[in-house]
C-alpha cells in the first residue's frame, strides 16, 4: 500500500486498540495476483508467431501417428487408439489423450515414469539471445540480454529449453499455462501476501529493506472487471515452508536483493503449485499505481518441473500442450546448469525466473492481531507441514500414478501386454455412448 | 352492444386532424355472423401486447429529428432511431405529434406520459394512475380461454417496472428474467396443447376446492368494510377468480395448436443494467413469450423494456441513458444530442428485435405477429425536457388484418389516448371512448382500421 | 364450536393434545371444566404455552375493519417461521412494496393482491404445506397423531391452533367447517388424514385474513357508542411493530383475556416484546423500510468505474447499517441523534477493502471505528446510504441531498419541474460537481437545490460507491456547506447538523408512530407528536423509549371509522353481493 508506517499505526492503534513496536520506517503490502514463467515473447503479435525467440513460432503438434508406429504399435492399432472416441480411458477422464499412450517406450515400458527409455524426440528450444530474469552464475558472458538491453548475463535454462512449448509461449499474461493456472488462484485456490518494509526517510530509495512472502487462508476477491480486487486484507498464516524472506535495497523504487537467498519455497501458478528455488533473487518495482511488479529467479529442481507435468496426467498434457513429454525430460537435462553440491556435483536444478505482479493489498499479523509493518518469520510459530499440493488436487489426483489415471476402482485400462482393441472394447464403447 | 356514436363526436373529429374513425366498436364491423371467427376465416387467437421503453426518440424543438418520418401515410422512409424495425416497416405504423393533455395537471416527470396513454387521465402524482389501465381491459375480452389472462415481463430486471393495473395502486408483478419468464409459462401447470394423451389432472380439482373454501369464507366474518379496504379485497377476489378461471381451463383438453413447439428451457442469466444485458433478455424473452403465445397461454402481455427513470447504462460508459438525455447538450451544428439519439438507437433495437421474435412464428399463411397487436410507447417525447409532447407510439402487427399497417400518422397535436382507443379497438374490445376530460375521445384513428 | 373458558394456562403439549382430540366434531363445549389448550407452538424446544383459542370471543359480535394492510415479505417469512418452524424453506417472489409518505408500511395500506401475486401466494401456500406434512416434521406440528384417516378431532385442533396464529385471532366457525370440509374431501379421496390436512392449510395460507393484516374495531364495553381496537388488533401491532412477525401465543392470550385492554397489561406486553432478543428483527424491518433498502434490488454500478463494486459489497453495505443501528440503537440503547456522528460502525472484509481500511478481524463480522480524520461520520457516510444514492457511474449530491432530507428529516422534496433545460450543465469530465451544479440558475431549480444541493455537496469527499477521494478531475473537492445561516464543512459537519436538528428527532418520531399505525401523515396528529418528540427527548432520545412511549399510549390505538364502513352502513357494504370487479377499478 501507499502508506507510510505512520499514516498506517495511526490507524491501526484506533483500529486495533493498539499497534505493535516498529523497527520499520515505512512498510507496504500487496498481494500476488499473477505468477508467470519468464518468457520472453519473440514476436510483435499474436500469441504464436514466429519471433526472436523461436523463429519458426510456437512448436507444432507432433505427428502422434508416426509417434506410436516407430514406437512399435501396427497402423491398426495407432488407428484405433488415435480416435478420440476409443476407450482406455478412465471414466471422468475423456477430454483427451489416453492410458495406453504412455506405453511407447522400449518393449512398451511407461515413457513417463522412464523417460530415459524413450529415444529423444529432440524439444526445439529457444535460439533467440534475449531474456528475463537474473545473472545468477555472477558471469556476464553467460546468458541472455534483457529485452532493454540493460543486463546481460541473464541466467534462464528454463526459458531457453521450453520457451517455444505452445503452453508457455505468448505474451506478457497471455500463455495458456498463465492464464489457466493464475486463474486457480484467483477463484481462491492460494493465497500469497507479501510485505516490504525498510529502515530509511525514502521508500524509494533506501538501502535496508526486507521483502517476505508470506502464505495466507484468505482468498483473493476478483473484482467487477474480473481482476483482483484491491484493498482487501489478507492475515498472514504462518506456514513452515511456504514463508520467504529477502534481504534487498530499493532503488528508484525497484526491490532488489542485495544477497541472494540461499533457498527459500515460493508458490507457482503451475500443476504443481510449490517451487524451491536456490540462489534466489527478486526484482520488483514498486509502481506510482500501487501495485508491484517484476521477476523472481534462482535455481530450482528441474526433475521436479517434468514430474510435475507427468502427475498432471501425462497423455492429456501431450496432446492438449503439443508435446512429447520425454522431449521435456531430455531437454531439461541437457540443459540444466546448477548443482548445489558444487561444480562437479550433479546438475539438479535449473535457472529460472517468473514474473509477478501483485496488488495493493492490507496484510495483517497472525490471527489479524495488527498490521504486518516488519518483515519477520513466523515460521517459529507455524503448524506443522501439511499435505503437500499435488499436480491435480482433489480425488482424481489420488487416481493419476505414472502419469496415467487408474479407475476409480483402481483398475489400470491399458498397459504394455494390452490388447488393441481390447477385446472389452465392444461393450465400452457402447457404455460410453449410452 | 350499443353505438356509441353522436353527431357532434363525428364533427369533432372531421374538424380535428387525421381523419376520424366513427367510434365504431370493432366487433360489430368484423364478426362474421355468429361471433366466432372473423369474416376473412382466420381462426387464429387475437393477441395484444403493450411493449413500453423509457426516455422517448429524439425530436428536438431545435428541428432536429430522429426518428419522426417525413412522409405522411405508408410507404414512409426509416429515420436513423427507427432503423431497427426497417425489415418490418410494412407490419408497423408509426404515430407522431400526439400528447398528453393535462387538463391543469402537472407533468409528473417520467409517469404521466404512459400513465395516460394507458389509463386515459393524467395522473395527479407518481406511481399511482387515476384509473385501471387498459390492457386490463383488454385481457378481460382476450384472455378469458387461456391458462394465464396475461404476462407481465420487465427486461431490465425491475420488478416495479410494470404499468399494468387494475386499481391504479396495485400493479401486475412482472417477471423479471428469461428462466423466471419460462418457469410461468412451461414450468409447473403447464399443459402440451398437442399431448395425444391429455387428460385433466385431479390435481387441480382440488386445488379448485382450496380457493372456493376462501372464496366462499368472504362472508364469514361479521364485519363491516370501508370503501378503501373494500376495494382492496375486491381486487384480491378478482384474482382468486381469475385463478380459479386458469384452473378451470387447465381441466379442459386444450385445443391442438400448429405452431406449438416447447422450447428449451434458459439459462438463469442475472440482472443487469447494462443496455446489452436488457437486449440480450428483451429477446429471450420474446422467444419465450412468442411460443407461450403459440401454445395459448395466453393471449395478452405487457413488457417493459426499461423504466423512464431507469438506470440502464452502455458498458463502458460513466453516465446512465437517463443521466445523460439531460446533461448532454445538444449539438448547435446537428439540433440533437448525439449521444442520447445513439443510445435511443440501441434501445429501439429491442424493439425490432422482439417484434421479429413474434414474426419468425408461422401460423397459417402468416405469422404469429400477423395475428397480434403491439402497441410500444414511451413515457416522453424529448427527454431532455420531459416533454408530454409527440410521445413516440407504434402500431405493430396485423391484429388479425384488422390493422393496416405501414403507415405514418402525424397527430398534430391530438390527444393520445385516440391511439389507446384505437388499440382496444383494433385488439377486438368492444368499446367507444376512451379517457377522461380533455384526453376524453371517441375518434379512433381510422387510416389504419382495415 | 363455542368454547368459553376463563383464564389460560400453561401446560404440558401432551395434555393440550388429549383434551384437544377428545372434542369431537360439532361437539358443544358450553364451558371447559379445565383450562382448554390449543397448541400455539413457535419453537418446538422451547416450552409449550397454550391459550384459550376464545372461539366465542371472535365473529360473534359486530366489528369494523378499520384497516387492511398487506403482509410484508418479512412479516410472512417470519411468520411461518413462528408458526412452522424455521426450517420450512420459502422460495417465492413476492410483489413489491409502494412507498407513500416516506414508509413502504404506509404504501403497503393501498396495496392489494394481483393474479400473479396470488399465484405466488397459492403456489407457495402448497410448498409450504408440503413440508409441514412431510414425514419428518408433522407430529411436531400438527400436535396430535390422527388415530384414523377421519380422525376430525385431530385435524380441528390443527386448524384452530394454527389457523390462530396465522390469522391473529381465532378463527371463527364458518372459518373452521369450511376447513374441516376440504380436510375431508382431501383424505377421503386420497386415503390419507395428511394430504387432507395440507388442503386446509394451503386454504389458511391463501386466505385474505392471513395475507393481510386486518385491524378491527369492536364496540367499547365502557361506552356502547363509541369503538374501541380489538384486542387481537392490538397484540398484531405490538407484534408486528416489535417483532416484524404475527403474535406469540402469550400476546394472544393477553388479547383473548382482555388484559392488553388496560394500561398494566399493555404495558406489560410492551416490556416483554422490549426485553426479547427479537427486537433487533422488528428494527431491522423498520429501519430497512425507512432506509429505502428496497432499492438495493436493482443496486448496480459501472464496474469500470467502481470494480470494487459487487453484489456481495451490496448485500455486506446492508448488513452493516443494519448491524450498526440495531447495535447503536437497541443492544447498546444510545441516543439516536448520535447516529449522525459515531465513528463506530460493525463490518466485514469486503466492506473494509471499500472503505480502504485493513479488516481487523479472523470473524466474519468486526467492531471498527473510523479514525478522527477520516471523514466518516454516522449512517450516511456508510456504504449504504452513500451508494445506494448516487449514479453507477457518479456520485450524486443532489439525490443524497433530496434522500437524506426525505430519510432523516421527512422532508420530501417535490418532482423537479417538467422543462427544466440542463443544457448549463457541463460534462462529468470538467472539473468538480459543485461547479457543475453551480451553473443551475433556472430559479424553478434553486428553490430546491439550495436545500439539497449543500448538504449534498458536503458528502463529496466519498464517490459514488462510498470510497474516500479528495480529488475530482484533479481539482480538491470543495466540501463546505451553507444551510440557510449555518455554515459547516464535510460529513462530520453535516452529521452535527442532523444531530442538532429538531426536524430529524421529529422524524423518527412520526417515522415509528406511522409505521406501526399504518397509515399516511395527519396534521391533526401534530399535538400529539409533539408530546412524542418531548418525551422522545427527555428520556434521552432512546429508541426503545420511543417505542415504549408509543405502544403505551391510548392515541396509538385510536380507532378512526373508515368512509364507508360506519356502524350503520357498514353492514350494507360489506354483506352487498355486488360482483367484486365494480370495485376494483373497472
Amino acid at each position: 500500500m501507499r502508506r507510510t508506517l505512520r499514516q498506517v499505526s495511526c490507524a491501526a492503534a484506533l483500529a486495533l486498540g493498539g499497534a505493535g513496536v516498529a523497527h520499520a520506517e515505512w512498510s507496504r503490502t500487496y498481494v500476488v495476483e499473477w505468477y508467470e514463467a519468464a518468457m520472453y515473447y519473440g514476436a510483435d503479435e499474436g500469441v504464436i508467431d514466429p519471433g526472436t525467440d523461436c523463429p519458426a513460432g510456437t512448436n507444432g503438434e507432433p505427428d502422434w501417428t508416426k509417434v506410436m508406429l516407430e514406437a512399435g504399435y501396427s497402423a491398426q492399432e495407432t488407428r484405433w487408439l488415435l480416435d478420440p472416441t476409443h476407450p482406455f480411458r478412465p471414466e471422468g477422464h475423456s477430454t483427451s489423450g489416453q492410458n495406453q499412450m504412455a506405453f511407447r517406450g522400449k518393449d512398451r515400458a511407461n515413457v513417463y515414469s522412464q523417460p530415459w527409455l524413450a529415444p529423444d524426440p529432440v524439444l526445439t528450444g529457444v535460439s533467440g539471445s534475449i531474456g528475463e530474469g537474473f545473472d545468477l552464475d555472477g558471469d556476464p558472458d553467460n546468458g541472455f540480454t534483457s529485452p532493454d538491453g540493460s543486463m546481460s548475463g541473464i541466467d534462464n535454462q528454463f526459458y531457453r529449453t521450453l520457451g517455444c512449448w505452445l503452453t508457455y509461449r505468448g505474451p506478457h499474461r497471455q500463455s495458456q499455462h498463465a492464464l489457466s493456472k493464475n486463474d486457480e488462484m484467483r477463484e481462491g485456490a492460494w493465497t500469497v501476501a507479501i510485505v516490504v518494509s525498510g529502515e530509511g526517510d525514502d521508500p524509494l530509495n533506501d538501502d535496508n529493506v526486507r521483502i517476505g512472502f508470506y502464505n495466507s487462508e484468505d482468498a483473493l476477491v476478483k473484482d467487477g472487471n474480473g481482476d483482483i480486487a484491491r484493498d482487501y486484507t489478507f492475515v498472514i498464516a504462518p506456514d513452515q515452508r511456504f514463508e520467504a524472506i529477502f534481504d534487498a535495497r530499493t532503488v528508484n523504487g525497484v526491490i532488489e536483493t542485495t544477497r541472494p537467498a540461499d533457498e527459500v519455497w515460493l508458490r507457482e501458478a503451475s500443476y504443481v503449485r510449490e517451487l524451491q528455488l536456490l540462489e534466489a533473487q527478486v526484482r520488483l518495482e514498486m509502481k506510482p499505481d500501487g501495485t508491484l511488479s517484476g521477476h523472481v529467479g534462482g535455481y530450482r529442481p528441474w526433475f521436479d518441473i517434468y514430474k510435475g507435468w507427468i502427475d498432471a496426467r501425462g497423455a492429456v498434457i501431450e496432446k492438449l500442450t503439443w508435446i512429447e513429454l520425454p522431449g521435456v525430460y531430455y531437454a531439461l537435462e541437457r540443459n540444466a546448469d546448477f548443482s548445489p553440491d558444487g561444480a562437479g556435483g550433479e546438475k539438479t536444478h535449473i535457472s529460472f525466473a517468473m514474473r509477478l505482479d501483485a496488488a495493493p493489498a492490507f496484510v495483517m499479523t497472525p490471527g489479524a492481531a495488527e498490521l504486518a509493518t516488519e518483515v519477520v518469520s513466523y515460521k517459529s510459530i507455524a503448524p506443522p507441514p501439511g499435505k503437500r499440493h499435488r499436480a491435480i488436487p482433489g480425488p482424481l489426483g489420488d487416481r493419476v500414478v505414472d502419469g496415467i489415471v487408474l479407475t476409480k476402482d483402481g483398475v489400470l485400462l491399458g498397459g504394455p501386454e494390452a490388447e488393441i482393441p481390447p477385446p472389452e472394447a465392444e461393450s465400452q464403447i457402447a457404455s460410453l455412448r449410452e | 352492444m350499443t353505438m356509441k356514436f353522436n353527431r357532434r363526436s363525428m364533427l369533432r373529429g372531421v374538424l380535428g386532424g387525421a381523419a376520424v374513425g366513427v367510434g365504431l366498436p370493432a366487433l360489430d364491423a368484423f364478426l362474421n355472423g355468429n361471433g366466432t371467427a372473423w369474416a376473412d376465416g382466420a381462426k387464429f387467437a387475437d393477441r395484444f401486447g403493450t411493449y413500453f421503453w423509457g426516455l422517448g426518440l429524439t425530436d428536438t424543438p431545435a428541428g432536429g429529428t430522429r426518428w419522426v418520418p417525413k412522409t405522411i401515410g405508408s410507404g414512409y422512409e426509416i429515420t436513423p432511431e427507427l432503423e431497427s424495425i426497417a425489415d418490418l416497416k410494412n407490419k408497423v405504423s408509426v404515430f407522431s405529434g400526439f400528447r398528453v393533455i393535462g387538463d391543469g395537471k402537472p407533468n409528473v416527470v417520467h409517469w404521466s406520459g404512459h400513465a395516460a396513454i394507458l389509463s386515459g387521465v393524467a395522473p395527479a402524482k407518481s406511481n399511482v394512475m387515476d384509473g385501471p389501465s387498459f390492457d386490463t381491459r383488454v385481457a378481460d375480452v382476450l384472455g378469458a380461454t387461456t391458462r394465464f389472462k396475461a404476462v407481465d415481463l420487465s427486461a431490465s430486471g425491475d420488478v416495479s417496472a410494470n404499468y399494468s393495473t387494475r386499481t391504479g395502486h396495485s400493479f401486475a408483478t412482472p417477471e423479471t428474467t428469461p428462466l423466471a419468464l419460462y418457469t410461468r409459462l412451461f414450468g409447473e401447470g403447464f399443459q402440451d396443447p398437442n399431448d395425444p394423451n391429455w387428460r385433466p389432472n385431479p390435481e387441480i380439482m382440488l386445488r379448485q376446492s382450496i380457493l372456493s373454501v376462501v372464496s366462499e369464507q368472504r362472508r364469514s366474518l361479521n364485519a363491516s368494510l370501508g370503501h378503501a379496504d373494500q376495494v382492496k379485497l375486491d381486487q384480491y377476489f378478482t384474482s382468486l377468480r381469475e385463478i380459479e378461471n386458469q384452473l378451470a381451463i387447465q381441466l379442459e383438453r386444450p385445443e391442438a395448436c400448429e405452431a406449438c413447439v416447447i422450447p428449451d428451457a434458459p439459462e438463469d442469466t442475472g440482472v443487469g443494467l447494462t443496455v446489452d444485458v436488457v437486449e440480450q433478455n428483451c429477446i429471450t424473452m420474446a422467444r419465450l413469450l412468442a411460443m407461450g403465445l403459440a401454445c395459448n397461454q395466453t393471449n395478452v402481455f405487457n413488457m417493459v423494456h426499461t423504466p423512464g427513470f431507469s438506470t440502464t447504462y452502455v458498458r463502458g460508459e460513466t453516465k446512465t441513458y437517463h443521466q445523460t438525455t439531460h446533461d448532454e447538450p445538444t449539438d448547435a451544428k446537428l439540433g440533437y444530442q448525439p449521444k442520447s439519439s445513439e443510445l435511443a438507437g440501441i434501445v429501439m433495437r429491442s424493439f425490432g428485435a422482439f417484434l421479429k421474435q413474434l414474426d419468425a412464428i408461422p401460423e397459417g399463411d402468416g405469422t404469429l405477429l400477423d395475428h397480434t397487436l403491439v402497441m410500444g410507447f414511451s413515457d416522453t417525447g424529448y427527454a431532455k425536457i420531459h416533454s408530454i409532447e409527440n410521445i413516440p407510439v407504434f402500431l405493430a402487427g396485423g391484429a388479425n388484418g384488422r390493422h393496416k399497417a405501414g403507415q405514418h400518422i402525424a397527430g398534430k397535436g391530438d390527444a393520445i389516448t385516440r391511439l389507446s382507443l384505437t388499440a382496444q379497438q383494433l385488439a377486438g374490445v368492444s368499446i367507444g371512448e376512451f379517457g377522461q376530460g380533455a384526453m376524453k375521445t371517441s375518434r379512433p384513428i381510422s387510416e389504419v382500421m382495415a | 364450536m363455542k368454547v368459553r373458558v376463563g383464564a389460560a394456562a400453561t401446560v404440558a403439549l401432551a395434555s393440550l393434545t388429549a383434551v384437544a382430540c377428545s372434542l369431537q366434531a360439532g361437539q358443544q363445549a358450553s364451558v371447559a371444566p379445565d383450562p382448554p389448550e390449543t397448541a400455539l407452538v413457535s419453537d418446538p424446544e422451547a416450552e409449550v404455552r397454550y391459550v384459550d383459542p376464545g372461539y366465542a370471543a371472535f365473529g360473534d359480535q359486530h366489528l369494523t375493519t378499520v384497516g387492511v394492510r398487506r403482509l410484508t415479505e418479512s412479516q410472512y417469512r417470519n411468520t411461518i417461521a413462528d408458526v412452522f418452524g424455521p426450517d420450512i424453506t420459502i422460495n417465492a417472489r413476492f410483489e413489491p412494496e409502494r412507498r407513500e409518505d416516506g414508509l413502504q408500511a404506509i404504501g403497503n395500506v393501498r396495496l392489494s393482491v394481483s393474479t400473479t401475486g396470488l399465484e405466488q401466494y397459492f403456489s407457495v401456500a402448497r410448498s409450504i404445506a408440503d413440508q409441514v406434512m412431510a414425514d419428518e416434521r408433522r407430529e411436531r406440528i400438527i400436535g396430535c397423531q390422527p388415530a384414523s384417516v377421519d380422525d376430525r378431532a385431530c385435524a380441528e385442533s390443527f386448524i384452530k391452533s394454527r389457523g390462530m396464529h396465522l390469522f391473529s385471532r381465532p378463527l371463527t366457525d364458518g372459518e373452521i367447517d369450511a376447513r374441516l370440509a376440504i380436510w375431508s374431501e382431501g383424505a377421503q379421496q386420497k386415503g390419507d388424514f395428511h394430504e387432507g390436512l395440507k388442503l386446509a392449510l394451503v386454504s389458511l395460507l391463501v386466505d385474505p385474513e392471513f395475507l393481510f393484516r386486518k385491524e378491527y374495531a369492536e364496540a367499547d364495553p365502557a361506552d356502547p357508542d363509541a369503538h374501541r381496537m380489538s384486542g387481537y388488533t392490538k397484540a398484531a401491532r405490538l407484534s408486528f411493530m416489535l417483532w416484524d412477525t404475527a403474535p406469540d401465543a402469550e400476546l394472544l392470550e393477553a388479547a383473548q383475556s382482555g388484559a392488553i385492554h388496560s394500561s398494566e397489561g399493555l404495558a406489560g406486553q410492551v416490556d416483554r416484546l422490549l426485553a426479547s432478543d427479537r427486537l433487533e428483527q422488528g428494527a431491522r424491518a423498520f429501519f430497512t423500510d425507512m432506509l429505502h433498502f428496497d432499492k438495493y434490488e436493482t443496486l448496480t454500478k459501472d464496474p469500470g468505474t467502481y470494480p470494487k463494486f459487487s453484489q456481495a459489497v451490496a448485500d455486506s453495505s446492508r448488513e452493516e447499517t443494519l448491524r450498526f443501528l440495531v447495535d447503536h440503537l437497541i443492544a447498546q440503547d444510545r441516543d439516536y441523534r448520535d447516529i449522525f456522528t459515531s465513528r463506530d460502525t460493525i463490518l466485514n472484509r469486503s466492506l473494509a477493502a471499500v472503505y480502504q481500511i485493513p479488516y481487523p478481524s479472523t470473524e466474519d463480522w468486526a467492531r471498527y471505528t473510523f479514525p478522527e480524520d477520516s471523514d466518516r461520520s454516522g449512517v450516511l457516510t456508510q456504504v449504504s446510504f452513500l451508494s445506494l444514492f448516487s449514479h453507477p457511474a457518479s456520485s450524486s449530491p443532489t439525490v443524497r441531498g433530496v434522500k437524506l432530507h426525505e430519510i432523516f428529516m421527512c422532508l420530501p422534496t417535490p418532482e423537479p419541474p417538467a422543462d427544466v433545460d440542463f443544457s448549463k450543465v457541463q460534462a462529468l469530465e470538467n472539473g468538480t460537481v459543485r461547479e457543475r451544479l453551480d451553473h443551475m440558475t433556472n430559479p424553478g431549480c434553486n428553490t430546491c437545490h439550495a436545500i439539497s444541493d449543500p448538504a449534498g455537496l458536503s458528502l463529496e469527499h466519498f464517490d459514488g460507491l462510498g470510497q474516500t477521494r479528495r480529488l475530482e478531475n484533479g481539482q480538491p473537492i470543495d466540501v463546505s456547506a451553507k444551510i440557510g445561516d449555518l455554515e459547516f464543512s464535510g460529513a462530520p459537519g453535516l452529521g452535527q447538523y442532523l444531530r442538532g436538528s429538531p426536524l430529524v428527532t421529529s422524524c423518527i418520531v412520526r417515522n415509528v408512530h406511522y409505521y406501526g399505525a399504518g397509515r399516511p401523515f395527519d396534521y391533526k396528529d401534530a399535538a400529539y407528536l409533539a408530546e412524542k418528540g418531548e418525551a422522545f427527548a427527555s428520556g434521552g432520545y432512546r429508541m426503545t423509549e420511543l417505542y415504549r412511549s408509543i405502544l403505551t399510549d391510548p392515541d396509538f390505538y385510536q380507532v378512526i371509522i373508515p368512509d364507508g364502513a360506519g356502524p350503520d352502513d357498514g353492514d350494507a357494504q360489506a354483506l352487498s353481493d355486488k360482483p367484486a370487479t365494480t370495485g376494483a377499478g373497472q
